[in-house]
């Protein structure tokens, strides 16, 4: 087990703009550290720095006190998992398994001990002496895991693991991720698109976007605190509401106008400046509330999750999506009133989307 | 309404089963393998077993003289004991120049989609072209090989390469692996291009170095296209006359005569047709052989993969 260290980490391709572009990244000991950001945003790119399969551009990356930059993947002493599980197919599970530990010379007698230990963690084995063909993408996964597991790396590295399964083994497989990195207490980097995977399983989340780390926190952070309007724009299902706004500050207040409606709110705790000019104001769906307050607003789409409901509502100048946990039924043509919660507002800058406040 | 009638009835004549249907469109390729194939080859079967000269194409029966004639001459043996060497060496010449060049193809690098046209020149030429410019290069008096090894002090004089054993076969082999590992390489290529890369990603990070990951990574994936390329190429070697006829002739003597030589030999250069067919069939036997321990081989590896 080993913190990871980078700094000024960069790997650019020919001529492009740099793939990945880091200027600092502690990853603690024992952490379960998730790389999560839209495709082509760098996030397996770092991830195969890290493992010593790319070449930073420029940069270090360090493992404890030791940099690593120069050394192989084998020298590095970590383990990865792939999205197809790169498990080779002409091995029985078993040798695959214990493949890493024949490959650093470990005698067959303890090879195979460790194999049935890891295998029985696993619940693989009774699947010892199978091909990975034979295999579904459960089982196949779990060998993969084996594999990463037999030799007690110092970090763990997922590609994309999980995406390569059905619905509910991916539910299923999480939790005994969850399990697992509980049990093994191993620093394990993983990367993934999936907000969901992202925040089910992290102790601390990187949000990645054309190369950069956007915001580096908790789960709970980065939902309640986005640092950017991308932030809240990629986490959370259904996504947030953005809307266009000005505002007008008035002594401990300040009136936000944004065409269709006026919200009064008092000036956020901990700012440097009071609220002002133009800016982007963001709100959650499950913040808007149906039949409150005097904004009028026609329903346009209800999508029915039995629990809940997602709705959409057409304020005549902009669509909201809001979320309905009241039980009601709504109908799309509905004439609802709704209002925004003034505590749950997020702001944001309009030209760079830098998160204002609240704090 | 009569018409209406009729139609179905008209168009009912014309109709032919399916089965028949079948066997009609199967019916020309069928004609042109009996005509082709086995019309030959059981024409050479009757011919092993008379005394038939090539001239008069005519003769006695005889029984299994002509295979007792072959089988008690020890020019037979010899040239089978050729054939053998010649086809294990270029094989292996083949195989591992082919694996190699291969390998070296599939890594990145500038001008790669010109160096896989170049790759397939020799596979390209003729026999007669190819045999022309290596005996040219080999020429004692004016090639090109045998000035240069002098000049740079290898060798004091010209290096009988076609005329002395063990030479005229040794070279003759490496003349045939030049002349035939394009086609392991593009068949190997076409593998190796398949093979996920992760999977070398996966064993650089468990530990292995390059020659571990050929071992057990590529290796393994090429297997069954190796086998393939073994049985194909091992049929064509084992019978394969212009390259070898052009080249040495069979010589020195008979260093280099392979079983198709001494057919040609015997049928054309003795006028006994009947025992060149007689031969002919002796070779048949052995590639069936062959070929059926290939089967055995190849049906238990399958078995084994599927298991």
């Amino acid at each position: 087990m080993a913190t990871v260290r980078l700094s000024t980490l960069k790997k650019v391709f020919g001529t492009n703009a740099p793939a990945v572009d880091v200027d600092e990244l502690k990853i603690e000991n024992g952490e379960f550290l998730t790389l999560l950001g839209p495709s082509g945003c760098g996030k397996s790119t770092l991830l195969r720095m890290l493992a010593g399969l790319e070449t930073p551009t420029s940069g270090r990356i360090m493992f404890d006190e030791r940099i690593v930059n120069e050394l192989d993947p084998a020298e590095r002493n970590i383990a990865m998992v792939f999205q197809n599980y790169a498990l080779y197919p002409h091995m029985t599970v078993a040798e695959n398994v214990g493949y890493p530990l024949k490959k650093r010379g470990v005698p067959k007698d303890e090879r195979t001990a460790r194999i049935a230990e890891i295998a029985a963690l696993l619940k693989i084995d009774m699947l010892l002496d199978r091909k990975p063909r034979q295999l579904s993408g459960g089982q196949q996964q779990r060998v993969a895991l084996g594999r990463a597991m037999i030799r007690n790396p110092a970090v763990y590295l997922f590609d994309e693991p999980l995406s390569n399964l059905d619905a509910a083994l991916r539910s299923y497989m999480r939790n005994e991720l969850i399990r697992l990195h509980a049990k093994l207490r191993g620093t394990m980097v993983f990367v993934t698109h999936d907000q969901v995977e992202a925040m089910t399983m992290s102790t601390r989340i990187a949000v990645m976007e054309a190369g950069c780390i956007q915001q580096l926190a908790t789960p709970d952070e980065i939902y309640e605190r986005p640092a950017t309007k991308f932030v809240a724009g990629f986490v959370g299902t259904p996504a947030m509401n953005f809307i266009e706004a000005e505002v007008v500050p008035d002594g401990a207040t300040a009136r936000i106008k944004a065409g269709d409606f006026t919200l009064d709110v008092t000036q956020p705790d901990g700012m440097t400046a009071p609220l002002q000019g133009p800016l982007t104001l963001g709100i959650r769906p499950e913040h808007i509330l149906l039949g409150q307050g005097t904004d009028k607003a026609e329903i346009t789409v209800v999508e029915s999750l039995g629990n809940e409901q997602i709705i959409t509502i057409d304020t005549g100048r902009r669509e909201l999506v809001l979320r309905s946990t009241s039980g009601e039924k709504h109908r799309i043509g509905e004439h609802v009133t709704y209002a925004l919660r003034p505590d749950r507002l997020h702001f944001f800058a309009a030209d760079t989307g830098r998160r204002i406040g609240p704090n | 309404m009569t018409l209406a009638l009729d139609a179905p009835a008209a168009r009912k004549s014309w109709r032919v089963s399916d089965p028949m249907l079948g066997f009609l469109l199967v019916l020309p390729s069928l004609l042109l393998f009996l005509g082709l194939i086995v019309y030959p080859l059981f024409q050479a079967f009757v011919l092993s077993f008379h005394d038939v000269s090539t001239l008069t194409l005519e003769g006695e029966y005889v029984g299994l003289k002509n295979y007792e004639d072959v089988l008690g001459r020890s020019e037979f043996w010899i040239s089978f004991g050729n054939t053998v060497i010649w086809t294990v060496g270029s094989l292996i010449g083949q195989i591992s120049l082919g694996i190699l060049i291969a390998l070296l193809l599939n890594t990145q690098f500038r001008g790669r989609s010109i160096a896989r046209g170049v790759m397939l020149m020799p596979y390209m030429l003729s026999s007669v072209v190819t045999v022309m410019i290596w005996q040219w290069m080999l020429n004692d008096l004016y090639g090109v090989v045998d000035a240069t090894l002098m000049a740079w002090g290898v060798t004091d004089m010209p290096v009988p390469w076609l005329t002395r054993m063990p030479n005229a076969m040794i070279t003759t082999i490496m003349i045939g692996t030049w002349k035939l590992f394009p086609f392991v390489v593009i068949t190997i290529l076409a593998r190796l291009q398949t093979i996920p890369e992760q999977l070398y990603e996966a064993a650089k990070i468990d530990g292995a170095g390059p020659f571990a990951r050929f071992l057990d990574i590529t290796l393994p994936q090429i297997k069954s296209v190796l086998l393939f390329i073994l049985l194909l190429r091992g049929i064509w070697d084992f019978k394969e006359f212009d390259l070898i006829f052009l080249m040495t002739g069979g010589g020195p003597q008979i260093g280099t005569q392979t079983l198709p030589l001494l057919i040609y030999k015997e049928a054309f250069g003795q006028l006994h047709l009947g025992r060149g067919a007689a031969i002919a069939i002796l070779m048949l036997i052995i590639m069936t052989i062959m070929f059926f321990i290939y089967l055995w081989y190849y049906q238990r590896e399958e078995k084994r993969a599927a298991q």
